[in-house]
């Protein structure tokens, strides 16, 4: 930073600045991962339509890494739970991004506050 | 007030080192129902070891509340309470000390790819295990009822062909380095389980060390700032001292 002026830097402001890096690397996982399950939703539901519309009544279901041949109504219950597990997982991964996102807003008017322009914790 | 620095031998980084058994690099991710074993240790890890047990002479005890000696091989940073108090006992001149901080940063920064490397490919087994275990308790399900289960497969990229898999007991589970051993689907279950919670552990112990090394850098980063901004402003001290006129000539 600019001014060479004597603000020491304490062992609690360190652990601060250790944390705030944490959660921000933390953000940005949480961030992939929220965008994965949106993805991982959305296919689903693309999924769950076609169901819908087709008039077979076996369907090509992905198991591990084969197709598995099975009945239409299996499939739309499995889509189903499918899509529980993930809408539940996305609500989980949201709740975190908004805890973290507070956490670093109070870290950054600690350090702020303390330091003013001598540090920048802003995204490049 | 810096804590005072007992001289001491050198971090017992290597004791802890060597705990860890050196084994080539396996690549993980071929075999997921191979064994999840430890993360191996490395030549980078072992270099980084050597080099901070010749800094470890002047650096603060193990008592010190402010470092974390090591974790798994990676030195701790030490925490600086006071720029001058710091040069003064390590006997560094700016910038050697500049120079010996950016070093270890580099390291740091090795270490994390490495780190990362692994925790990638340790993301990537694990859904392999999870796909395999969903095969096995479909084939289980089969099972009971008689009827066979037909599924696609790929043959080759984009060709696929229909198999009709018939009651059986046994899957067979591919190992790793060309073996693959037959088991029931109970035992076959159980061995999978054991995996995803060895990867799943892994994960975990890598995901810390990620932490406290990043947490590492963090505070090499903060130091070369205040060493330098020290140096800064001992300069323009100097410089006020030295334009300043005498004033008993």
């Amino acid at each position: 930073g600019t001014g060479g002026s004597e603000t020491e830097v304490t062992w609690e402001d360190q652990q601060n600045i250790n944390k705030f890096g944490r959660l921000n690397n933390r953000f940005h996982e949480l961030e992939d991962e929220i965008k994965v399950a949106k993805e991982a939703i959305d296919n689903l539901e693309d999924a769950s339509n076609e169901l819908i519309l087709t008039d077979e009544e076996v369907v090509r279901f992905q198991i591990g890494e084969v197709f598995a041949h099975v009945p239409k109504e299996e499939v739309e219950t499995r889509i189903e739970e499918m899509k529980e597990l993930n809408s539940k997982n996305l609500e989980k991964l949201e709740e975190e991004k908004e805890s973290v996102v507070a956490q670093m807003a109070e870290l950054k008017k600690i350090l702020y506050g303390k330091f003013k322009d001598s540090i920048n914790l802003e995204e490049d | 007030v810096y804590p005072p620095s007992k001289s001491k031998a050198p971090l017992p980084s290597s004791a802890a080192h060597s705990s860890h058994q050196r084994r080539p690099e396996k690549p993980l991710r071929s075999s997921p129902c191979g064994s999840s074993g430890e993360i191996p240790s490395s030549d980078l890890i072992s270099r980084f070891v050597k080099q901070s047990n010749m800094a470890a002479a002047s650096s603060s005890s193990t008592e010190s509340p402010k470092t974390t000696t090591e974790r798994r091989g990676i030195p701790g940073a030490q925490f600086v309470e006071d720029v001058e108090t710091y040069l003064t006992q390590t006997g560094f001149d700016v910038n050697s000390a500049l120079a010996f901080l950016q070093e270890r940063l580099q390291q740091y920064k090795l270490v994390e790819m490495k780190l990362l490397a692994q925790q990638r490919d340790l993301q990537a087994k694990i859904p392999d295990i999870e796909k395999c275990l969903d095969v096995v308790a479909t084939l289980e399900a089969k099972k009971g009822t008689g009827e066979a289960l037909i599924a696609d497969f790929e043959v080759s990229e984009g060709i696929y062909s229909r198999a009709c898999i018939e009651d059986n007991d046994s899957v067979c589970l591919w190992l790793g380095a060309n073996v693959m051993l037959e088991y029931s689907c109970e035992e076959a279950t159980l061995l999978l389980k054991k995996n995803l919670e060895n990867a799943k552990a892994s994960l975990e112990v890598l995901i810390a060390d990620l932490q406290f090394l990043r947490d590492q850098v963090t505070v090499t980063q903060v130091t070369i700032a205040r060493v330098y901004n020290w140096d800064v402003h001992q300069r323009r001290i100097r410089q006020i001292a030295a334009s300043s006129p005498s004033k008993d000539s």
